[in-house]
């Protein structure tokens, strides 16, 4: 099967001037400037295959958006190529735009002082669909989404989440095979997280509809998407499967102990004399966390230990969150 | 096709999203009546004043003002882009306009009209009538389509300087404020042209040629032989200007940085 995108050498570099500070260095901004070329794309490769669900991370300016944008023909790429859905997207833009959808979460889509149906017929229109075609496939949406309750509602009377849900759907009136979401859940609340994410696999199930999705929301990616593409600085540090990423680098386990009295933490440290255990502390809630690697033998060891030491209220044995390993190598740079 | 029926869907949105506030229909609908007898008035009390200029008459130039109040309601109906770097670019709406699959200028143009402006049209005519009566203007049976083809013209001249004058967002990352200054300067057009110095007369004609949107095509309908062949170019230079435009703009769009989110 063909991919649904594909990325070769891409680079987008933004020309910045750096002001001088202070008056005099106002004065002489005016007349040299010093301009630098910041590369926020830096020669990026990569391809999703048609029905893929990719998550698209990385810390702020890290290059995200952008790359979203030139895969969406809003931006021209300095360098590089990029082909997707078949065809260069700000070469053909207004056939292109046609075989995506787009969301950006801290932008609406839907005009503000008009109700809700109303962006939807008009949106029909711009994406010449048909009655048939609408109806079959918006009643289905609607329903999925539960957003019929605010079908006649302007825009600007929706609450954040209802907004969202309102935003996917339109989004989705001409039924694209292509699915870009820009942080799409922020400052959403769980249960609206929880439909929307339900509602991405329902119609990446049913259409076989490819999905790149950012977000700084790693449980999203978490339910969602099979691959990652992780990036640091405009380049690509890491594209794999989540799953070897957190078997690779989470390694580590953590014992949590709540005790019933206090307890010293050097007295914790003497007990574990000798063996590779870390001990830290959380002041506020009284946890003690033991960080230690995955080896069954040295967890019941250190657990024995203390439980014969000290009176305990609770023990819990968390692995290495996927939010830690993504701290851990954005720490490092590599992975 | 498309994007005539695409134009009457915005329409027909616009004025919906219009009648749904009802009270501030009424206010504005009256407010702009009498902004435009306003209008009319001061225009009489202004040439009131002066008798003869370089040839022209009071009424010729109440004319000539009359006239270009019409090209210049259609102008401002359509073409609302008067804050388009602010709204567009600095907030980043362009990233929307362009994810959307019709020419990114005709979507500002369907986004940002604004039809009550049309009600100068009115004024323009009105004005038209009262001192070409005085004159005993005679028309004959294509000066209508004429008028037409002329306001047309003119409303191009006028959206092409404008649709270029914003391009300049694309390149530049300040705010310019060229746009004030370019209102006034538009002014100019709606005085005869031979009252100004060359240089002037030439840039008004050549390189900001607001003088196609007043003078020119006025001077037709008052029979005033010596500028027919400017007249006859109004058409020409509205398409030529607005095409330029777009082309211009065209370049605009790929260099489009977009907003940091």
């Amino acid at each position: 099967m063909n991919n649904a995108i594909e990325v070769k050498d891409l680079r987008k570099e933004f020309k910045s001037y750096s002001s001088r500070s202070g008056l005099r260095g106002a004065f002489r901004d005016l007349f040299t400037r010093n301009y630098k070329v910041v590369p926020a794309v830096n020669d990026i490769s990569f391809s999703v295959r048609q029905g893929e669900m990719v998550g698209y991370i990385g810390e702020n300016g890290a290059g995200k958006s952008t790359t979203i944008k030139m895969l969406t023909g809003i931006l021209t790429p300095t360098t590089g190529s990029i082909v997707v859905n078949g065809m260069n997207p700000h070469k053909e833009r207004e056939k292109f735009v046609r075989t995506i959808g787009v969301v950006f979460g801290q932008r609406s889509q839907l005009w503000w002082d008009i109700a809700v149906q109303e962006s939807f017929r008009l949106l029909k229109k711009v994406y010449k669909v048909s009655d048939a075609h609408y109806n079959e496939h918006m009643d289905h949406v609607i329903k999925t989404l539960d957003i019929e309750p605010l079908l006649d509602k302007p825009v600007r009377k929706l609450s954040l989440g209802q907004r969202m849900r309102c935003e996917l759907a339109a989004a989705l009136i001409h039924n694209p095979p292509l699915l870009f979401l820009d942080e799409p859940t922020i400052g959403l609340d769980v249960l609206v997280k929880l439909k929307i994410r339900e509602f991405l696999k329902e119609i990446n199930e049913k259409y076989n509809t490819t999905i790149l999705l950012t977000t700084h929301d790693l449980t999203d990616i978490e339910a969602l998407c099979e691959r990652v593409i992780m990036l640091d600085e405009g380049k690509i540090i890491y594209n794999g499967a989540l799953r070897d990423l957190k078997d690779k680098w989470g390694d580590g386990k953590e014992l949590q102990f709540q005790f019933l009295e206090k307890v010293d933490l050097d007295a914790l440290k003497n007990l574990t004399i000798g063996m590779p255990v870390k001990w830290e502390l959380d002041e506020k809630e009284h946890i003690y966390s033991a960080l230690l690697e995955d080896i069954d033998e040295l967890i019941s060891q250190v657990i024995a230990k203390v439980v014969e030491a000290f009176k305990i209220k609770d023990i819990k044995i968390n692995e290495t969150s996927t939010e830690e390993i993504i701290r851990n190598i954005y720490e490092k740079g590599t992975v | 096709m498309f994007y005539a029926s695409m134009f009457f869907q915005y329409v027909s949105q616009y004025v919906k999203t219009r009648f749904q506030y009802r009270a501030n229909l009424f206010v504005e609908f009256f407010s702009d009546l009498l902004s435009q007898a306003v209008n009319f008035i001061f225009i009489l009390i202004v040439f009131g004043h002066t008798s003869l200029l370089h040839g022209w008459n009071r009424d010729e130039i109440i004319f000539i003002y009359g006239f270009f109040l019409v090209p210049f309601a259609l102008f401002s109906a359509f073409f609302n882009i008067w804050d388009f770097n602010d709204r567009y670019i600095i907030k980043g709406e362009l990233d929307r306009i362009l994810t959307r699959p019709i020419h990114s200028l005709f979507q500002i143009v369907l986004e940002r009209m604004e039809l009550e402006s049309l009600l100068g049209a009115l004024t323009g005519l009105v004005v038209m009538f009262y001192s070409g009566s005085r004159l005993g203007i005679e028309l004959k049976w294509f000066d209508p389509i004429l008028f037409i083809v002329f306001v047309v013209g003119g409303a191009l001249v006028y959206g092409g300087v404008f649709v270029m004058l914003a391009c300049v967002s694309f390149w530049a990352d300040a705010r310019t404020d060229i746009m004030p200054m370019m209102y006034n300067i538009s002014n100019y057009g709606r005085y005869p042209v031979d009252i100004y110095n060359k240089v002037i007369r030439f840039v008004l004609t050549w390189l900001l040629p607001f003088a196609f949107v007043g003078v020119y095509p006025a001077a037709y309908f008052l029979g005033k032989k010596e500028w027919f062949s400017y007249a006859f170019l109004t058409p020409i230079m509205g398409v030529l200007f607005f095409v330029v435009s777009i082309f211009v703009w065209n370049q605009g769009v790929k260099k489009y940085r977009g907003a940091g989110n």
